[in-house]
């Protein structure tokens, strides 16, 4: 019988370069604070051996664009590219170092899409989305030099209205629990993303976020207390600036009712950076 | 509103880069045949991230445009 061996999430933009430029020396400072605990969090989930991690994470309009944008994604095959782009800018520039191809975890990604149509998910796949700092920031982060356990990568839509709400990605991290516990693996799951940034997706409220709010998830989170998670709407997502925190949903769902331990929570004027580890 | 023609035009200027490199030239041209509002076509035209962002191009599109980043 198959156990989800390790749960995390955390920030994915982790670049000391990039809050440099953003925040100046407090920005790398706090960045570099936060990768250390991930990088600890990796070790963790590595000395757990597992045969599978589930990436739960959302893209930037660099994988889906106008063709499609699925409400939330598999992404089978048998290996996943990085996302290619020339000139990179911004948080796209973190990928640049990074390996360009990861083997994925065929049968468990299979299982997850196959089990989840069958339970009433109406979940799109893809065979050729490739991934981008959302997915491979916090992954190679966590491991370092170490091998990189075979991924499934799960999109799920942040940003472009309508997105799935907080309840359903939560029910869809319950499904991925029962495929997982059926099945012969041990499993790490991972979600990334936030928390507070970019509220409104508008450009001049660049800068801003919502710790109050903020607290409040860790609050409910180190409760365990996934009830009022749930309740979550877009509208607060959108203003708090807490779009990525549906990631978040889908990991809970898998692990409720664990608690949550906080390993770092940082304020920057950009972005609040965090990396959460579950008892389990 | 054409909120898929903005973002569709901000797409292509971060993933094609002949289509980028024609936009740095001589951005009226390049959008020319864009099925834009008059609003629109003057904030491509300006170069104004800011403003396309206010008529609903996406936040991480305008932040990632290799040279023409807002940031």
């Amino acid at each position: 019988m198959g156990r989800i061996v390790f749960g995390g999430a955390m920030s994915h933009v982790l670049d000391p370069d990039y809050y440099e430029r953003a925040c100046g020396a407090l920005g790398r400072q706090t960045v570099v604070a936060v990768m250390a605990e991930i990088a600890r969090m990796g070790e963790r989930l590595s000395a757990r051996q597992p045969d599978a991690l589930i990436v739960v994470a959302d893209d930037h309009l660099n994988a889906f664009s106008f063709n499609c944008v699925p409400a939330m994604c598999v992404r089978i095959g048998r290996r996943v590219q990085r996302m290619a782009q020339d000139h990179a800018e911004a948080f796209d520039k973190v990928l640049d170092h990074m390996p360009t191809e990861y083997p994925l975890h065929e049968a468990l990604a299979n299982a997850i899409l196959e089990q989840g149509m069958e339970a009433g998910f109406d979940l799109a796949l893809s065979w050729e989305a490739p991934v981008d700092h959302a997915f491979l920031s916090p992954v190679n982060t966590m491991h370092g030099t170490r091998p990189i356990p075979p991924l499934v990568p799960i999109f799920v839509n942040a940003f472009v209205a309508p997105q799935p709400t907080a309840r359903r990605c939560f029910a869809f991290g319950q499904h991925i629990a029962r495929v997982v516990a059926k099945s012969p693996w041990n499993v790490g799951i991972i979600a990334t993303g936030g928390l507070s940034h970019f509220p409104e997706l508008s450009l001049p409220r660049v800068g801003e976020t919502d710790t109050v709010f903020d607290r409040k998830l860790i609050h409910w989170m180190e409760a365990g207390e996934h009830a009022p998670l749930q309740e979550l709407t877009a509208d607060e997502l959108h203003k708090t600036g807490g779009h990525e925190f549906l990631n978040w949903m889908v990991l809970l769902g898998a692990v409720t009712p664990a608690r949550a331990d906080v390993r770092y929570f940082g304020e920057l004027p950009r972005i609040n950076l965090a990396a959460v580890e579950w008892r389990l | 509103m054409s909120r898929y023609a903005v973002n569709s035009l901000l797409y292509r200027l971060k993933k094609d880069p002949e289509f980028r490199d024609r936009f740095s030239r001589d951005a009226a041209a390049a959008v020319a045949g864009a099925d834009l509002t008059e609003s629109e076509r003057a904030a491509f035209v300006a170069r104004d991230m800011r403003r396309i962002n206010e008529l609903g191009g996406y936040l991480h599109l305008v932040m990632s445009i290799p040279g023409h980043a807002a940031h």
